[in-house]
Parts: structure tokens; C-alpha cells; sequence
């Protein structure tokens, strides 16, 4: 009986232990802070989006946080597991933190769709960095993000097309097939590439292969039947990775394109420089070691123990600036900041203007960069 | 509908499919040795193999100190990188595999707790086997350097019969059969064997059972290491969530077969490899998982323990 | 081992009929007033960080604790493992988003609607499954909760990944309006949909079907020795389970607008299955503190953002460990005779 009751208390300390953690950390907040909020998914299956996402957030502040700024910035970090369920757990408590001036994120389009209606009665700001669905910023959707809602990532409408040019661009008698994840990110650029494929060139065939599938033989299979010479591939890094090995292992020549997904510095590394040597890509998301100064780069990895950033590290960090120059300029409000995103001008660490337009889309920032692979580093080649 | 791929790449898809069934076979020994002595489903088992790729990883790269981009090796320094990952992952996943045992099953067992009580801690312990890796990896897919170069013994009939997907066969084969006769030949596979029939029975033989138990798990997380080992040796790459897809697949693979049958689990695992492959082909990789699922409850209503029925102790009846 | 489902029975036995009834009404109406704890000072330790307190009551927690409850019919009462339960959840959802945005008809009206499809389907399923026992059952309803999730991925009516867009909210009852930020109504309405599943298992259980299932899970060779009617026992507490699925997916669409097949994976059947077992396999009370603990746990520690679910999956090792048997268990007086029959 002892035993279990000293076992009893052990858990029940260890349980006063957290939430007590939690009341101190609550009861912290100093003179002069204000809250940024950051919602992406940090555990479960498709943490790692969010967890690239969150060292490009906590870079940005702690650059900001060294100035010694009047104003004091703090993340509110909300985990949503990238998923709308958990989306709409989080969002109506975000919503009702009356220090949060702004939003960063959500990551992904079904957790922002969920994320919209909470947001929106309370009139919070948002920026997304990879939220791409063409629905949350279209006048015509059921439910969009007006006003609210901002991006900076170029939506499905913008980069299909882009992706489908980059892709055939040079090829005689092109012949695509296309593959998406069955998400609704690859699934939605697959929408809006197929049209322009259509245009321009012959679609081979076209599958769908559920995320986190390991084996791509018998697309492989497929893709060799059908004769295509062009694959464009609608998904993320790690599948795409896998897929291209795949591709060249069964002796496919032709080229392998693929949207903004892709497009990071664990890609070729994962797929081996061979594999992915030649790789069309296309993202309006440059990756941040090529815009970043050298001493950003020692400063990053030193923050986050990180030296080749992830996917949308660049769109978060620069989403991140974006607020913290309102701050900057004195914003401490939801309205105020409301006011300063859908009037204000900003400059990405590319160089860059960024203006929103109405319903929140990058005015004229559509611009998709077209990129490749050359011996495992990705070279910008021009715009797509 | 898409027949046409059959044409030109019917044995390919024949071939590929039964290298994928190999590592579904491996993978689902982890299920079947332990259902057969315990009757209880080791969900854990899913992300044991999810360490051994890891772990394969950690030896090539860790400690064998080969570069993510290093160039293939040859002779004698190949043979002893690939058998040294190899025996590591065994090795990891067999420790890991008595380790699970401790903490998820001895003391439920030692209480007499019901089987869903086990099915809910082995749950919880591939909760915390999964979040502790995420943690450890930052979520990354980590990659194995390409070591063997992936020569081709030729093509025939349009299969490509390349050395890692020989390899995988031909060693899937041999420690199937090793491990066939271990536990038919052996003092201690009889013993297994022996507690599959009947817990009381062998106590009041002198077995260990704990003992025998544990046994159980370590050779099942042997096998579910050396999947983990030829996984990452044909694919390259592995990421912390790579456990419940392949250990989902393995699961239907020791019930395609009876579960805790070791031969039903062998042929269980080709023909869902082979499925697999067939059913994206023709119907399209979205619905591959609806195939097997369908095909699965087609044959369990057909044979409802299986194709050859259950129980390790029946392999040699 | 401490039995707290007896010691709690031995003093409910001795109570009057009126102190019993005073109890219940009390514990109802304390529960009903959960939503205001958050901001009342004294139990305000209940509040959730970053996530909203509210929000949480209603999904995960009432949610769950719902699901719960018709998850025990099938897996406590009768013995049957189901695996996928989700299926039915997503089922009663789909039925919510496709119908609400396609139809002029509004929540309550649909609700049947999703009870039946979501029996339908239990029945579907039920009549090929329910021959197969244990752990074949368990992969084949497996099976089904991934080929249901797969369907509504692939399907075009079903918007494939993105979902379905603006679900409506339920209208006003009884002058109580369905607000997006106010979800003080869902709360109710769920509650309300609990007590009545819980009143529902309660009359079972002392009636003939519940001493059929009593007897299948068992024994199922005993039970139809005796005359019980498998099959037919089987799939009634099949799709009795399936109802309450759906009847809560119906809701749950109906309070997100909007749904997406990502939320109905494999994990949240897991994840009910395991509130049950956590709570007490069997027991409607234990499935509710079950329920209410893992479906709380896991917002209450957002602060510890990046080891969440592992501290959730050692709290659940550790418990499991300590009480195999869940929190509070099935009545000791079946465990004995378990025992004997052993």
C-alpha cells in the first residue's frame, strides 16, 4: 500500500509541477510587451513545416529584440498539429488573448480555414507564410479571409501556372504526367497546373500517392508506360525526395519539377545530389541562405541550432518583419495593426516591396521564382 | 483504369512487389511471434522498426563516420558497413523490443490486466517512442548515404533485378527460415513454442516465463531491425513517421495469414506486397489502402482466421 | 487495488430515492455550468492556456466524452474491438457539411439524417465483420475508419482534401442562439445528447439486450448456447454505437463549419478507444472521467509546446501501468467471476 501511494504522490507533484509552470509563466508578462501569436504545427505527423516556420519567427524577434526597442515583442506559440480540428480548439483562445496584436500564420490552409471564423469575429490580424488555398483570399469564396487575412505566399492561382511553364520550358513535344500527395496543398497546386499543362503540352496520366507513402515503384512503372518525359510532382520535400530517387533508380531521364513545397536545402539532400540534380522548382519563397547576409546565417544557426533552413523560413521570417515594422512604428493595437498592414508598404529581406491588395494577396509579389538544382545547391535561375 | 502499364511492366511491378512483401514480412514477425505467446497485439512494434531505421542511419553515419553525400563503397569495407548497421539495428530494435516488454506488458501481466489494457499501454508506448525521436530528429527525414551503388544484374521480362532489391529477397528468405527453424528446432523456439499452447501448463514444466516472454520480444524486434536495416538501405531515407503506414501494411499482413502464424505471416506479406503494387498501378496509388482493405475482409470472410490460420505452435503440425 | 466504482455504488445503494435525486440534479447542474469556470475565480485553474477553455469543453472534451459513451456499447458492453470507430463521426460530419450546404435544411433536421446514415453504415460493416472475433474484427473496422477517410479524400461531393466549406450553424432553440465565439450552447446541446445516451445505456443494460451482450462478451459459445441470438445482438449494439457516432459528427460539423477528411485519421479512434479503456472499460462513469482527462490533458499542457504528446503518452503508460483495469472499473463482482472461470 505504501508504495502506491508514494507512486500516487509522485504523480500527483509531477501533475502541480506543470501546472504550476504554467501559472508563473502566465503571470510573467512584463511593462511595454506586446504578443505576437504563431500558429503552425509543431508535433504530430506534419510538425515539421511548423517547426522550420518557428525558427524563421524566433530569428526575426530575437534580431528585433536586440535592438533594445521600446516595445518588447513576444511569441505566443499555439500548436495545431496543422490540423483544422485542432485549429478550432486553438484559434477562439488566441482570439480572446486581448495582448495578441497579430498573427503569424496559420501554416496550413485547412487549419486557417477552421482558424477564419474565431479570428474574424475578433478582429485579429494575420499573416500567413504557407497557407496557399486560392478560396482564402478569393472575393468569390464561400468564406474567405476579408479582412483579416494576409499572405505572403504565392496562392495556388499564381504558381500552377508558373510551375506548368518552368516545367515543359524547353522541351520538344512535351508529355506530363502529374502527381500530387493528396493533400489539400498538393492537391490544390495540382488543380491549378493541370489547366495550364493542358494548354501547352500532353498529359501523360496522372496519380495521386497519399503522403508518407515509402514506396513509388509502381508510379515509377507508371511514368515509364506512359512515356511522359516531363513529371511535375505536387507535394512536399521528404515524398519528393523519394520520388525523384525512385524515379531515376527505375531509369527515368526526363525532368522532375515540382511547386514551393519542395523547394528547400534538405531536398537535394535527401534525395541525394544525383537524384536531384536538374530539378525544376518554382516557389515565391526564396531560400534563406541565398537572401540572408552571412553573419544572419551565424546568428540563425546559432539561435536554432539549424545551418540549412527548412521550407516558408524565408516567407515567416519576412511575415514576422512585417509586424514588427508596424510595431516599430508605434502599433500596439489589433485595429492599429489592421490599419498599418492594409496601408503600409514593406520591404522583404530579399529587397523586395510587399503590399497587400484588398483581399489580402501580394500586390504584383506574385512573381514566381523558377529555381534548380546543381550539384546538390539550389541556383535561382530566373523569374518562372 | 489503367491496363495498360500491365504490358510493359507487369513483372516489374511482380518483382518490386515482392521486395516491399520481404519488409512487410520482417516487420510483421515483430507482430506475430509476440501474438503467438501473448494473444495480444504489440502496437509498439510500429515504431521499434521506426527506431531501427534510425538506428541504421546512426551507424553508417554516426558512427561509421560515412558522409551523407559519400561516394559508394566496395569490397570489403561495403560487406562490413552494411553487415555492421545491419547487426546494429537488429541489435537496437531487439534490446527496444524487451525494453517495450518491460515497461507496456510485465506489469499489466504480473496484474492479470485485460487484453485492451495492453493494446492502450502499447499505444502509449509508441506515443512516447514517436515524440522522443521527433524531438531528437527536429522532425527531419534523415538520410543514409547510398554506400551500395545500385548496379543492376540485368533486366528481364522488363523487371529490373537490381542488388538491393535481390539483396532484401534473398536475405528475407534466409532469416525467415532461420527463424522458422528456431522455433521448431531449438530448445528455446520450443519453449515459445510451448507457452504459445498453454502459459500454465509450461510454468509447471520449469519454463521461465518472463523469460521466455522476453525472448519473444527480442527476437521479434530482431526481425523488425533487419526490415528497418533493408528499408533504409533501398529507400534512403526515413523521417520519425514512418512507422504507422509500414507497420499498418505488417499488421494486415500477420492477419492475412493468421496472426501468430509464422508461415501465414511469410505469404501474407508477398501477397500484400504484390497487391499493393498491382492495385496502384491499375486503380491509382489513392486507392491502394481501400484494395487491401477490401481484399482483406473478402479473404477473412472466406477464411475467418486467416489463410492458414492461427498460432505459432501450428507451424509444425 | 482500490475499487472506486464499488465503494461509490455501496454508498449510492444506501441512499434514499430523493437524496439520490437531489445528487444528480446538483452534478448535472454543476457540469452544466462548467463553461463559466474558466472565469470564476476560485476554479480557475481549469482554464486552458493558449487554446480557449471553452472551445476545449466542447471539442475535445464533451465530444469525446460522447463518443465515449457510444464507443463503450460496442467495445465495454459486447465485447467488440472496433478500431474505427471514427468512421462514424465522419460519417454523421460529411452528412452535416454535404446536406447543410446543398439543402435548406438545418441542423436539427439533419440530425436523423446523420444517425441513420451512420447506422446504415454500421449495418453495412456489421453484417460481413460481425461473424469474425477479436483481433479480426479489430483490423477489419480498421480497415473501414481508413477506407471512409479515403473515400471522402478521393470523392469530388465531399471536396476531396480541401473539405467542405461553410457548414451551417445550428438555428436558435428555445431562444438560445448558436454564436460562433460562444460555445456555451454546443456545450448544452452535447450535454444534453449525453445524458440521454447515458440514460439509453442504462435501460439496456438491465433489459434483454444488455444481458445478451453481457453474455457475448462473455463468452460468445456460452451465449449462443443459450439461445442468444448472435448476430442480431452484435449489430444492434453495433449500430446503436454507430448512431451516437454520427449524432455527434452531425454537431461537431455543425459547430466548425467546416470539415476536412484530416480530421477523422486513425488517431482519433485510438484515442477514444483509449479514453474508454483509461476511464474504466465498461463503466459509464469511468468513461467519462476518462474521456474528460485525455481529451483535457493534452490543452492544459500547451505551454510545454514541443514535448506535448509525449508528456501525454507517458501520463497514459504510467496510468495504465498503475491501474490496468482503468480508473474506475467494471463492478469487482464480474471480476470474480472471470476468475472462476478461469
Amino acid at each position: 500500500m505504501n508504495k502506491k501511494i508514494q507512486r500516487s504522490l509522485a504523480v500527483v507533484s509531477a501533475a502541480t509541477l506543470l501546472f504550476g509552470v504554467s501559472a508563473v509563466s502566465s503571470a510573467g508578462a512584463a511593462q511595454k510587451t506586446v504578443y505576437l501569436a504563431f500558429q503552425a504545427p509543431l508535433t504530430g505527423a506534419n510538425a515539421l513545416t511548423g517547426q522550420d516556420e518557428l525558427t524563421a519567427a524566433r530569428f526575426a524577434l530575437s534580431e528585433y529584440n536586440a535592438t533594445n526597442p521600446s516595445v518588447k515583442v513576444e511569441l505566443v506559440i499555439a500548436d495545431d498539429q496543422g490540423l483544422a480540428e485542432v485549429a478550432a480548439v486553438v484559434a477562439p483562445g488566441i482570439a480572446a488573448n486581448k495582448k495578441v496584436i497579430g498573427l503569424i500564420g496559420p501554416a496550413f490552409s485547412g487549419a486557417t480555414q477552421a482558424s477564419l471564423p474565431a479570428y474574424k469575429a475578433t478582429g485579429l490580424p494575420m499573416i500567413s507564410m504557407s497557407a496557399t488555398r486560392v478560396s482564402l483570399t478569393d472575393k468569390k469564396a464561400p468564406v474567405n479571409g476579408f479582412p483579416i487575412f494576409k499572405r505572403v505566399v504565392a496562392n495556388d492561382k499564381f504558381q500552377g501556372p508558373a510551375l506548368a511553364r518552368y516545367a515543359i520550358k524547353g522541351v520538344s513535344s512535351p508529355s506530363v504526367y502529374l502527381v500530387d500527395d493528396k493533400t489539400a496543398y498538393g492537391k490544390g497546386l495540382a488543380d491549378y497546373t493541370k489547366p495550364s499543362i493542358v494548354k501547352d503540352a500532353k498529359i501523360a496520366g496522372s496519380d495521386s500517392v497519399p503522403e508518407n507513402t515509402s514506396d513509388y515503384t509502381s508510379v515509377v512503372a507508371k511514368v515509364k508506360a506512359s512515356g511522359a518525359n516531363v513529371v511535375i510532382y505536387c507535394g512536399y520535400a521528404p515524398d519528393a525526395a523519394k520520388f525523384v530517387k525512385a524515379l531515376r533508380d527505375g531509369g527515368y531521364t526526363g525532368i522532375f519539377a515540382a511547386g514551393d513545397g519542395v523547394l528547400k536545402a534538405t531536398f537535394p539532400n535527401n534525395a541525394g545530389n544525383t537524384a536531384a540534380e536538374g530539378a525544376r522548382l518554382t516557389a515565391a519563397d526564396v531560400p534563406f541562405e541565398d537572401v540572408a547576409t552571412a553573419a544572419q546565417m551565424v546568428a540563425y544557426t546559432k539561435l536554432t541550432g539549424i545551418s540549412k533552413p527548412g521550407t516558408y523560413v524565408t516567407s515567416t521570417y519576412n511575415a514576422t518583419n512585417i509586424f514588427l515594422t508596424c510595431i516599430k512604428q508605434g502599433v500596439t493595437t489589433r485595429p492599429g495593426m489592421q490599419n498599418c498592414l492594409t496601408a503600409g508598404s514593406f520591404k522583404g529581406i530579399a529587397g523586395d516591396t510587399i503590399k497587400f491588395d484588398r483581399y489580402g494577396d501580394i500586390i504584383g509579389g506574385a512573381a514566381v521564382g523558377a529555381f534548380t538544382i546543381k550539384a546538390g545547391k539550389i541556383v535561382y535561375v530566373a523569374v518562372a | 483504369m489503367n491496363l495498360q502499364v500491365l504490358e510493359s511492366q507487369f513483372w516489374s511491378l511482380c518483382l518490386q512487389g515482392l521486395a516491399l512483401g520481404f519488409i512487410y514480412v520482417l516487420i510483421s514477425l515483430g507482430y506475430t511471434m509476440v501474438y503467438g505467446v501473448l494473444r495480444l497485439i504489440n502496437f509498439a512494434n510500429s515504431e521499434v522498426f521506426m527506431v531501427g531505421t534510425f538506428a541504421t542511419v546512426v551507424a553508417q553515419v554516426g558512427i561509421l563516420q560515412n558522409q551523407t553525400d559519400a561516394q559508394p563503397l566496395n569490397g570489403f569495407r561495403l560487406i562490413y558497413t552494411l553487415t555492421f548497421a545491419l547487426v546494429f539495428s537488429m541489435l537496437i530494435c531487439g534490446f527496444l523490443g524487451i525494453l517495450v516488454e518491460l515497461v507496456a506488458y510485465r506489469r499489466l501481466r504480473a496484474l492479470g490486466a485485460k487484453p485492451l489494457g495492453f493494446l492502450i499501454s502499447a499505444i502509449a508506448t509508441s506515443i512516447v517512442l514517436l515524440e522522443t525521436t521527433r524531438i531528437l530528429t527536429f522532425s527531419r527525414p534523415q538520410t543514409s548515404p547510398r554506400l551500395l551503388d545500385k548496379w543492376s544484374f540485368g533486366e528481364f521480362a522488363g523487371a529490373n533485378f537490381r542488388i538491393d532489391t535481390v539483396m532484401v529477397i534473398i536475405s528475407g528468405i534466409v532469416i525467415f527460415f532461420t527463424l522458422d527453424r528456431f522455433v521448431t528446432k531449438t530448445r528455446l523456439g520450443k519453449a515459445i513454442r510451448a507457452v504459445s499452447m498453454s502459459e500454465e501448463i509450461s510454468k509447471l514444466m520449469g519454463i521461465n516465463l518472463n523469460r521466455v516472454v522476453s525472448l519473444t520480444f527480442f527476437i521479434g524486434g530482431l526481425t523488425t531491425g533487419a526490415a528497418a536495416f533493408f528499408y533504409t538501405t533501398v529507400y534512403e531515407t526515413t523521417q520519425f513517421n514512418v512507422g504507422f503506414n509500414l507497420g499498418l501494411a505488417a499488421f494486415t499482413t500477420a492477419v492475412l495469414g493468421g496472426i501468430g502464424n509464422l508461415r501465414g505471416a511469410f505469404y501474407g506479406g508477398l501477397f500484400l506486397g504484390v497487391l499493393e503494387q498491382f492495385a496502384s498501378a491499375i486503380l491509382g496509388s489513392q486507392w491502394k489502402s481501400v484494395t487491401v482493405f477490401t481484399v482483406l475482409v473478402l479473404v477473412l470472410l472466406l477464411k475467418p482466421n486467416g489463410i492458414f490460420g492461427e498460432a505459432v505452435q501450428q507451424t509444425r503440425t | 487495488m482500490i475499487n472506486l466504482r464499488d465503494k461509490g455504488a455501496s454508498v449510492w445503494e444506501n441512499w434514499s430515492p430523493p437524496a439520490r435525486s437531489s445528487f444528480v440534479l446538483i452534478v448535472i447542474t454543476l457540469v452544466a455550468l462548467l463553461p463559466y469556470a474558466g472565469d470564476f475565480g476560485p476554479t480557475s485553474f481549469l482554464n486552458t492556456p493558449i487554446s480557449s477553455y471553452q472551445a476545449v469543453l466542447v471539442y475535445p472534451i464533451a465530444l469525446f466524452v460522447l463518443m465515449g459513451l457510444g464507443l463503450n456499447i460496442v467495445v465495454g458492453k459486447s465485447g467488440l474491438l472496433d478500431l474505427g470507430y471514427v468512421a462514424f463521426f465522419a460519417i454523421g460530419a460529411y452528412t452535416m457539411g454535404i446536406m447543410g450546404t446543398m439543402t435548406s435544411l438545418n441542423t436539427w433536421e439533419i440530425l436523423p439524417f446523420g444517425i441513420f446514415f451512420a447506422m446504415l453504415a454500421g449495418l453495412l460493416l456489421g453484417l460481413p465483420a460481425l461473424r469474425l472475433r477479436g483481433d479480426y474484427l479489430a483490423i477489419v473496422t480498421l480497415g473501414f475508419g481508413e477506407i471512409v477517410r479515403i473515400i471522402a479524400l478521393n470523392l469530388e461531393v465531399t471536396g476531396g482534401p480541401n473539405g467542405v466549406v461553410g457548414v451551417p450553424t445550428p438555428p436558435p432553440i428555445l431562444g438560445q442562439k448558436f454564436e460562433l465565439d460562444d460555445h456555451k450552447a454546443y456545450f448544452w446541446v452535447i450535454l444534453i445528447m449525453i445524458l440521454l445516451v447515458i440514460w439509453m445505456v442504462r435501460r439496456f443494460t438491465v433489459r434483454r439486450p444488455g444481458r445478451a451482450w453481457e453474455a457475448i462478451r462473455q463468452d460468445e459459445d456460452v451465449a449462443a448456447l443459450m439461445g442468444v441470438n448472435l448476430l442480431i445482438y452484435k449489430l444492434w449494439s453495433f449500430t446503436i454505437g454507430a448512431a451516437v457516432g454520427g449524432a455527434g459528427g452531425v454537431i461537431y460539423a455543425s459547430k466548425t463549419m467546416f470539415i476536412a477528411p484530416d480530421m477523422f485519421t486513425f488517431n482519433t479512434s485510438i484515442l477514444v478507444l483509449a479514453c474508454i479503456v483509461f476511464g474504466g472499460l465498461g463503466n459509464i462513469w469511468g468513461v467519462i472521467l476518462g474521456a474528460s482527462i485525455l481529451a483535457y490533458l493534452p490543452e492544459r499542457i500547451r505551454f510545454i509546446s514541443n514535448a506535448r504528446q509525449l508528456v501525454f503518452g507517458l501520463v497514459l503508460l504510467i496510468i495504465m501501468n498503475v491501474r490496468p483495469d482503468g480508473l474506475l472499473p467494471r463492478k469487482k463482482r464480474e471480476k470474480i467471476l472471470q476468475k472462476a472461470v478461469k
